[in-house]
């Protein structure tokens, strides 16, 4: 007979585990890592090693710092720190090899500040990876804003690309100006970005991947993006703005594997709705206001609401009163109430 | 009446049912050990009163202990024998209470209660009190108060859902004693007066829809197959498209929900003059080598049942009830009582070891919740010892503990036991402000 087992009830439970999700998302991200690999050869595939390999150390360090024995590490390693550093690598320019501190830095800090100070997995704040993100830009303005490379290959009109990413010019100049067409942003081809941020169909292909393994909620990134598209095109004055706003930059990466990360998106129907429609408002107006790490800070900013809106906007439980019928409860105690007072008042007069 | 389907409950989880295991195994007799120990408190409520002393001798069907309050149950010895005394037992959950422990002496002589003179509302609920009968979903709440309510009430709703997995008692009640059952469920809408009688049966139980739907009195509801459907006011909602009101009783939305077994219980103390001392019970999961539906007498040890069932060795967890919201058992050595649904013994395979690690706040548990609470925040709030902001912000005052969150957490947390312990508080600090 062996031993019997006492626990809490449920004694049956789901097989999905967050290890699971994560490499749920690992795979997810595999077709852009591809994509960026094959645009940016080499430099691409050292900034990620060297950025996963920074969040998974430092991770690893801090846990041993805190006397957690490499048993234990290895027992609740949940592949998040790999997530993070992949994802940090994805939203980095493909560096020049003199600059390889860039990745490693960049991603000590998203794990070892921003995930491992908070107290680890599930009590961030901010999202790691674009704290990372932004550390990299503010602390190494040069490497990050100027000088990009080229993708290996995709016809380039150098003279128009030469100084910044095509969104930067195309949201001062007319749309097509420099000669990249909405098909080259879906492809990637020629255009000057990110590792992973320049092939959206890759990226898309991730979506449609979280989406079918449940990870993702199709709704949140289409709200992003839409609303997004939509501001931009309002304050544009013509629906062409649309694609291309949609297409180019941050957008799609930060809509789909950033903005909703479990840890910092809200936890509840109602209070997501509000969360990503506020997302894409303050993108597409903070776009129109500095065009540089948008998405970044967009995201950066409403993750620091999430709390907020947690507690704030919660679902009524099942058989709570129906919305219209407490408002007109309450309206019919306030008339009751006003009653009263008039009665008072004639009464005293 | 023909079958209509239940309203859509888009909440809830889907849990492999397993009931294929002891789903066509008919219901057989067990006759019952040379000691049973037949608890007092095997109901929601006061504790009953022994009313016998060590060295009597006792019938099968004799009253045994008696009620002590408005919510409290008579008690009936299941066995001829004598009485052995009154000794604190191990409960199912892990604390001790009194048993009245009687020696069977195998013959079976039985007391039975007087015929009714008729079958009037009053004369019916009397039987049910004196019955001792209480709902035998699981609950174990007195019937007779159930079928008191203070509001007037226009629906009758059976629960014949059996929504956890495994289980198979109700079914093969339903089956197996279709016309008993029936005869029943009228009883107990003659208690309540003029309502009309639905009873909600899940869509995996294809055979018990058809042999219900012959009957006109009663309108079937087809539902579908999702956990927790057997949830008294997802029943109803489900049945009767009414919602139960936050911090309400079913009575306040006009249903009154009784179990299959229930009224199979009530037929037998109307109709038969038998007390309940004695129900159906599912023995089963993998680590069981006959699994089966076994008429149980209340106060016979688990051991017993687990000796006449078999039991495989790699056997790790013995659950009383349903794997959803049964309590696990530290050992075989405690006794059945009119409560008692299930007996499942299962395998590693079968049940997930726990190890929780931190929440990523992915919101599964909200997802799920059929209450639309936010679990997460109570378990975080519980954990930070806030048991108001746990009430405030996860709603746990209106969790009714059926373990979906901790059934799709994917972190594995412990959420019921953080709901268990954020009410027991929260009750705690109440009584304590009065």
């Amino acid at each position: 007979m062996s031993d019997i087992i006492v626990s809490a009830s449920p004694h049956v439970r789901k097989k999905r585990t967050t290890r699971g999700i994560m490499l749920d998302v690992l795979i997810a991200l595999l077709p852009a890592t591809v994509a960026g690999l094959v645009f940016f050869g080499a430099r691409a595939a050292v900034t990620i090693v060297l950025s996963v390999f920074g969040a998974v150390a430092t991770e690893w360090v801090w846990l041993l710092c805190k006397k957690t024995s490499i048993k234990a590490i290895a027992r609740q390693f949940d592949l998040t720190s790999v997530v993070t550093g992949l994802l940090l690598a994805l939203t980095l320019p493909p560096l020049d090899y003199k600059y390889f501190y860039i990745p490693l830095l960049s991603s000590i800090f998203a794990v070892g500040v921003a995930k491992m100070l908070f107290g680890g997995t599930g009590k961030n704040i901010v999202n790691p990876a674009i704290a990372g993100r932004v550390f990299a830009f503010i602390s190494f303005q040069s490497p990050m804003v100027s000088g990009w490379m080229r993708p290996l290959f995709g016809s380039v009109d150098s003279v128009a690309v030469s100084s910044a990413t095509p969104l930067t010019s195309m949201l001062g100049d007319s749309i097509g100006a420099m000669g990249v067409s909405n098909l080259d942003l879906l492809l990637g081809t020629g255009v000057m970005g990110c590792i992973g941020e320049t092939c959206k169909i890759a990226l898309l292909v991730g979506f449609v991947y979280l989406v079918v393994r449940r990870v993702v909620k199709w709704q949140w990134p289409v709200i992003y993006v839409a609303v997004c598209g939509l501001i931009s095109c309002a304050m544009g004055k013509s629906m062409n703005y649309f694609l291309p706003s949609v297409l180019s930059g941050g957008l799609l990466l930060g809509a789909i594997f950033m903005a909703t990360d479990y840890v910092t998106s809200p936890n509840n129907k109602w209070a997501c709705y509000v969360y990503y429609v506020l997302l894409g408002v303050v993108t597409a107006l903070l776009r129109f206001g500095t065009k540089i790490e948008v998405v970044s800070f967009a995201i950066l900013l409403l993750n620091l609401i999430v709390p907020l809106l947690n507690m704030w906007i919660r679902p009524r439980p099942f058989g709570a009163t129906p919305i219209p019928q407490l408002i007109k409860q309450k309206c019919a105690d306030l008339k009751a109430k006003l009653g009263k007072k008039k009665q008072k008042e004639g009464e005293q007069q | 009446m023909k079958a209509i389907k239940g309203k859509f409950l888009a909440k809830g989880v889907h849990v492999p049912d397993q009931k294929s295991l002891a789903m066509d195994v008919p219901i057989e007799v067990m006759d019952a050990p040379d000691i049973v120990a037949i608890g007092v408190q095997q109901h929601i409520g006061r504790p009953a009163e022994p009313v016998v002393a060590t060295g009597d001798q006792v019938y099968m069907g004799q009253l045994i202990a008696k009620e002590t309050g408005y919510i409290s149950a008579n008690v009936y010895s299941s066995v001829s024998g004598v009485v052995m005394g009154v000794e604190k037992r191990p409960n199912v959950g892990g604390t001790t209470s009194d048993y009245i422990v009687i020696q069977n002496d195998h013959h079976y002589q039985e007391m039975k209660l007087d015929p009714l003179p008729d079958h009037e509302s009053a004369t019916i609920k009397a039987r049910i009190r004196e019955a001792g009968i209480v709902g035998m979903g699981g609950a174990g709440f007195p019937t007779e108060v159930k079928l008191s309510p203070k509001t007037p009430v226009d629906y009758l709703v059976i629960n014949a859902a059996e929504c956890e997995p495994y289980l198979t008692c109700d079914y093969r009640l339903m089956i197996e004693k279709t016309e008993e059952v029936l005869a029943g469920i009228r009883l107990l809408a003659k208690a309540l007066g003029e309502v009309k009688i639905v009873m909600g049966i899940e869509l995996n139980k294809p055979k018990a829809i058809a042999l219900f739907e012959k009957y006109d009195d009663i309108q079937v509801v087809a539902l579908k197959k999702a956990y927790p459907m057997g949830s008294e006011k997802h029943l109803i909602y489900s049945c009767t498209g009414r919602k139960v009101p936050v911090g309400k009783l079913p009575a306040d939305a006009g249903c009154v929900v009784q179990n299959v077994a229930t009224a199979y219980a009530v037929y037998e103390a109307v109709e038969l003059g038998k007390p309940l001392y004695e129900r159906v019970m599912t023995v089963s999961g993998k680590g069981c080598i006959h699994p089966k539906n076994l008429l149980v007498k209340t106060g016979t040890p688990y051991d017993a049942i687990r000796e006449n069932c078999g039991v495989k060795d790699e056997t790790v967890k013995y659950i009383a009830g349903g794997p959803m919201m049964g309590p696990a058992m530290a050992s075989s050595n405690v006794y059945t009582t009119k409560t008692s649904s299930g007996f499942l013994m299962l395998l590693p395979e079968e049940t997930t070891e726990d190890n929780p690690s931190p929440c990523i706040n992915c919101g599964a548990c909200a997802e799920v919740c059929p209450m639309n609470l936010l679990p997460m925040q109570i378990d975080f709030y519980t954990q930070a010892g806030k048991y108001d902001l746990a009430a405030q912000y996860g709603g746990v005052r209106n969790c009714i503990s059926c373990g979906s969150c901790a059934y799709v957490c994917p972190a594995k947390r412990a959420l019921t036991q953080s709901i268990a312990l954020c009410k027991k508080k929260l009750a705690e600090n109440k009584g304590g402000a009065k």
